[in-house]
């Protein structure tokens, strides 16, 4: 490797760990930092009482139970649904496929504002106008979206023929779902369970239009917190926000490598 | 033709389903949107439509908002690109930075925009190491970075934000295609810039092109970034309609309506662009 490139290669690697790292250790110390002004570099001394706030103060910790409650029945149902509407529009034309990633995309790429005001006056003529369920149903469009995706992408790489197989041995579909197929699908489904929580728990626009302010998320939360000023607090709730995240990632990761060791 | 599969192969259930789970609700949501638009909901005055398309204040917007969706790519691009040229081996440092730029990937937006503020405000921690090196005397000195007519804190955040998912779309790219294509070119006599330039770059970016898309339209409609980083004037799209939409004046929630439709139409242009470009639908 000549010298100019291995140069390089130190400096972008220099610049991007302080650049990746940066961020989330502002966020670690403000956190733990009360009234820590301009010009200190660093805080006087750390203190904790910020953390206790988000558990038990009861309006931070409405928010992180309303956060966490949308986010696991976001994962489930949308996984649900988009496992079967992936496979079957795997399995089916090319046409229809490329319809059904169309649709899928469209959910995906829509502005949340002008999706959220047009779901918001339709949530509203359905009486669940600032209701938890009118927001799950909200967050559940983009959330679709992106596991359709997610689904037609691991069944239009699927091999049938292990199905085809067990189905000409006689298994039914049932037991073709509960030894075959389910257990194959760990990885994905682990991931798609990930992705669909992390779609509602970082959604900020759906919620504040469809719930209207009446129900508070943690992002919610968190820019509350911020407007009136309080640093400290915000950057709690922005780690809160963050770790989750990073655990859901890393059990998917950690599922997919698990399966990937017997499937592969 | 597999009438065993735990499926039927028919067509029309998928289209079907896809139709009811993802079809409906966004024709509810931009139908009324419409409706709003043209007065018949949401107690909107008729007229919007003419009145948005005169305001210069609309097309400023537009214009901020396409700026920051833009630049922010742009540079996202340009980052991931450069990680996966350098760091595409299997040495211990490959697997370690490719590691590190994958972090800011699952942080939630809103996070990683209050750590943005936290680090790049005028009395932020650089300002603060600024004046520890006296460089500056007050935080006023400092360059305004964030909530700023060029929107630099909001594009930084975008970029942190968005360059961990090009970079891994960029990895998993030059991995699938191997070095054969390279391989050849560098026996045929093509120096390491004209590989560069002529087979890796293009062949890398096509495969991107896609995803590109993606990262353009999901910062154009982010509305989190620019609450928290954005200038106050103009106003970036989805801050605009959140303004009209909550305006006391009743004919300003018939232009929040009209402006999100435009929103809409912008970023149905890039779906359609997206479908158009992918390889392996």
């Amino acid at each position: 490797m000549n010298r100019a490139l291995s140069r390089s290669r130190v400096a972008t690697f220099v610049v991007l760990t302080l650049f990746s790292v940066a961020p989330l250790l502002m966020l670690v110390m403000t956190s733990l930092a009360r009234g820590w002004f301009y010009p200190a570099v660093a805080p006087d001394a750390i203190d904790f009482s910020a953390w206790q706030d988000v558990f038990t103060d009861e309006t931070h910790r409405g928010a992180l139970i309303n956060s966490l409650v949308l986010g696991a029945a976001t994962a489930v149902i949308a996984t649900a649904l988009a496992l079967p509407l992936g496979r079957l529009a795997a399995l089916s034309t090319r046409a229809v496929r490329r319809t059904v990633a169309l649709l899928a995309f469209a959910a995906v790429a829509l502005p949340p504002v002008a999706l959220g005001i047009g779901l918001q006056l339709s949530v509203l003529a359905l009486g669940l106008g600032g209701s938890l369920f009118g927001i799950l149903l909200a967050h559940l469009v983009p959330a679709l979206g992106y596991l359709t995706l997610v689904f037609l992408g691991v069944f239009t790489r699927w091999d049938p023929r292990l199905d085809e197989a067990a189905a000409t041995l006689g298994a039914s579909d049932l037991v073709r779902w509960k030894l075959l197929l389910l257990p194959l699908l760990r990885r994905p489904i682990a991931e798609a369970l990930a992705l669909g929580f992390l779609v509602s728990w970082s959604q900020v626009a759906l919620t504040l239009l469809v719930g209207g302010g009446a129900v508070r998320t943690l992002p919610l939360d968190v820019l509350a917190m911020l407007q009136s000023g309080q640093d400290q607090r915000a950057a709690v709730g922005a780690l809160a926000l963050a770790f989750p995240a990073l655990i859901v990632l890393a059990i998917a990761g950690a599922a997919a490598r698990n399966t990937s060791a017997v499937v592969a | 033709m597999n009438s065993t599969s735990v499926f039927p192969r028919a067509s029309l259930l998928p289209l079907i389903m896809a139709g009811a789970l993802l079809g409906i609700p966004m024709l509810i949501g931009t139908g009324y949107l419409i409706a709003g638009a043209l007065g018949v909901v949401g107690n909107a005055a008729p007229g919007a439509l003419g009145r948005v398309l005169g305001d210069a204040q609309v097309w400023r917007s537009a214009l901020l908002s396409l700026w920051i969706a833009a630049l922010g790519t742009a540079v996202s691009l340009i980052g991931a690109v450069s990680v996966a040229l350098l760091f595409s081996g299997n040495e211990r440092v490959d697997r370690a930075i490719r590691s590190i730029a994958a972090l800011p990937l699952p942080v939630p937006t809103v996070a990683a925009a209050v750590a943005m503020l936290l680090l790049l405000s005028q009395s932020g921690w650089l300002a603060r190491v600024a004046s520890q090196l006296h460089l500056i005397a007050s935080p006023a000195d400092f360059p305004a970075i964030v909530n700023d007519p060029f929107a630099i804190g909001l594009i930084t955040a975008v970029v942190w934000k968005e360059m961990p998912f090009l970079t891994l779309v960029a990895l998993s790219l030059q991995s699938l295609r191997g070095p054969a294509f390279i391989d050849a070119a560098r026996t045929l006599g093509a120096s390491r810039i004209q590989t560069l330039r002529t087979i890796t770059l293009p062949l890398l970016l096509r495969g991107m092109a896609p995803s590109i898309i993606a990262v353009f339209v999901f910062v154009l409609g982010s509305l989190e970034l620019a609450l928290i980083l954005a200038p106050s004037a103009p106003l970036a799209l989805p801050l605009l309609i959140q303004e009209r939409r909550t305006a006391l004046d009743m004919a300003s929630h018939g232009e929040a309506y009209v402006i999100a439709l435009l929103a809409t139409g912008l970023a149905l242009l890039a779906v359609l662009l997206h479908e158009w470009l992918r390889e392996d639908a």
